[in-house]
């Protein structure tokens, strides 16, 4: 027993090591999203401000109205978008898979646009849940098409260019409605429809918490069969894994997160597939139950990380988060092509 | 009565509806190894998948100690049988040890943590197949014997009463072949393991099975002991051989069959 214990030490060493370094990233970084902007604070005004409650200083609505909210949308919307990746990684066992880059989440983008400007119309606010179903009902759609294509074709690059076709014809249809829109709907439409973090406010909170929590809660419970599923369909079956159940399981939660995020903030690019990678890479391992909770707040931390650039950079110009995101993840998704080259 | 142990009553396999081996009768009980020998493509792997369950049979029964194998939840099957695939698998950043502790599955709680019985048994497993030496090196990057040797240790810490191999002795050489199929004795006549597997060597498949199931579509061709099964008259014809090619003295095919006659 004190053998393997004492394999176990260097590994358990490094994971605590990561974790302990994710928590400090994500104080560091929430710290800077509440100072940094067109208003200038001090890290003791945002104290202050919090600390202050109900008073209206220029600080303390600042930081309640805007910069609060948004902060924790990047962290929970990050968070998902990063399960919602590790999730369809495993599922088509690819590790360039995620929600922005399989269609997933333009098919999301595509029924929200549909159902704010048709069912809506321009008076009303659309309410927190019915963005959430209808961006669910979409990613579904997107999801079916590309369960369709990956049953035909056995091949991880096809499955992607498909996955990106499936984006482009829902993105395009997007613009097309877009295009009909009433003038007040289009310019919040557009923000929206590029991914943007811009203009969360505490009902938008209150919507997304509950859904990205519990579908995260569901996905950490799920590691044990997704490790099971990391040595290959006949394998889990094999260890008792019910695979049909599994498979609906995946497909749901990944759908759920990836509408989640883009109900709220628009398709954001490349989280997916980086942080998954970039954290397991950091632990060493790609076991679910290390790699789950980390992704999230990995995800957590890339977001807000590239929100910060994303309002700053040109500021008073926001640019879309998307933008920033394709920037730093990009790379990352192409340095994992050139390593599986090599590997073969 | 020991009901351990697999058996199958009049089964067909095939795909999709399409028989390709039809009444095969089997009786596997606990300590006995039986290995099926027949030409690529008979349908051996067939066979393996649909008594491992996970290929539907198109008709027939199979029976996992003693209870109808689809009357099985996936997780009472893992309880009772493990298996061993050929295919190849691709893994990402998991040591040899997390490949051996995925076979603890059945056994763990809901997030499938390592209690230290658990950790026991695959100690016991590794130790058995000689891979604790491996334990943290990645699995990508051992040799293909050594892959195969953790697999098995995978299948065996699942404790199973009932052991299924596809060709476990394939990217092997001959000490690993050897070693292997000592192991594979050992569990059966120590642990009272039931083995059923395929194996392409001929001359393994003679020396370390209790019985030898001889697949040739679309029945059963034969089967019997090892010294009923290899002789030339049931091998020449199971590889469509020309007479006398097999020599019984030394397990081995001949090339000159002809003028040794």
């Amino acid at each position: 027993m004190t053998a393997s214990l004492q394999t176990q030490r260097p590994r358990t060493r490094r994971i605590v090591a990561v974790y302990v370094s994710l928590a400090i990233a994500l104080a560091v970084f929430v710290v800077l999203n509440a100072c940094i902007g067109s208003t200038m604070l001090a890290p003791a005004d945002v104290v202050g401000a919090l600390a202050g409650g109900g008073q209206k200083t220029v600080a303390a609505q600042v930081i309640w109205d805007i910069r609060l909210p948004r902060l924790i949308a990047a962290i929970l919307l990050g968070g998902a978008l990063a399960l919602a990746g590790f999730l369809l990684q495993t599922f088509f066992n690819n590790p360039i898979a995620g929600p922005y880059i399989l269609g997933i989440s333009s098919g999301a983008k595509f029924v929200v646009a549909f159902v704010m400007i048709f069912v809506v119309g321009s008076q009303a606010q659309m309410s927190s849940w019915m963005l959430v179903l209808s961006a669910f009902i979409g990613s579904t759609i997107a999801m079916v098409f590309v369960l369709l294509v990956s049953r035909r074709i056995n091949s991880m690059a096809m499955l992607i260019v498909a996955g990106v076709m499936i984006g482009y014809i829902a993105s395009a249809a997007t613009d097309f409605l877009i295009t009909f829109a009433s003038d007040q709907n289009i310019v919040n439409l557009r923000n929206w429809s590029l991914g943007s973090f811009s203009g969360t406010n505490w009902a938008d909170i209150a919507g997304m918490t509950p859904v990205v929590l519990a579908a995260s809660v569901a996905t950490f419970l799920l590691s044990k069969p997704i490790g099971a599923f990391q040595l290959g369909e006949n394998y889990a079956q094999s260890m008792g894994v019910n695979i049909r159940a599994f498979r609906v399981a995946l497909v749901v939660l990944s759908s759920l997160l990836a509408a989640v995020v883009t109900a709220f903030a628009g398709p954001i690019s490349f989280v997916g597939i980086a942080v998954p990678h970039l954290v397991k890479r950091f632990l060493g391992t790609s076991k679910p139950l290390i790699v789950i909770p980390a992704a999230f707040l990995g995800g957590g931390i890339f977001c807000l990380f590239c929100d910060l650039i994303a309002r700053c950079a040109f500021a008073p110009t926001e640019i879309s988060i998307s933008t920033v995101t394709a920037i730093f993840g990009a790379p990352v998704v192409i340095a994992i092509l050139l390593k599986r080259k090599r590997g073969r | 009565m020991d009901e351990r142990g697999l058996a199958c009553d009049d089964l067909s396999v095939g795909y999709d509806g399409a028989v390709l081996i039809e009444q095969i009768e089997l009786e596997v009980k606990p300590g006995r190894i039986v290995t099926l020998i027949g030409p690529n493509g008979a349908g051996k792997s067939t066979i393996l998948k649909t008594l491992a369950g996970s290929l539907p049979s198109v008709a027939g029964w199979v029976y996992l100690s003693g209870k109808p194998l689809d009357e099985l939840t996936s997780h009472e099957r893992a309880l009772e049988m493990s298996v061993m695939l050929t295919e190849r698998l691709t893994t990402e950043l998991l040591t040899c040890a997390d490949i051996v502790e995925a076979g603890r599955y059945p056994h763990t709680g809901r997030l499938g943590v390592l209690d230290d019985d658990d950790r026991a048994a695959v100690d016991e497993a590794m130790r058995l197949v000689a891979v604790k030496d491996l334990s943290d090196r990645d699995f990508m990057h051992v040799s293909d014997g050594q892959r195969q040797r953790v697999l098995l240790a995978r299948a065996i810490c699942q404790e199973p009463a009932v052991l299924l191999l596809d060709e476990p002795t394939s990217y092997l050489d001959i000490k690993y072949q050897i070693d292997l199929l000592r192991i594979l004795r050992t569990l059966a006549d120590e642990k009272r393991v039931a083995i059923v597997m395929s194996l392409h060597e001929l001359q393994l498949a003679r020396i370390v099975s209790d019985e030898i199931v001889c697949i040739k579509g679309p029945r059963v061709f034969a089967s019997g002991t090892p010294e009923e099964m290899f002789v030339p008259q049931v091998i020449d014809e199971l590889y469509d051989l020309p007479a006398g090619c097999y020599d019984p003295a030394t397990g081995t095919v001949t090339l000159s069959a002809e003028k040794s006659r």
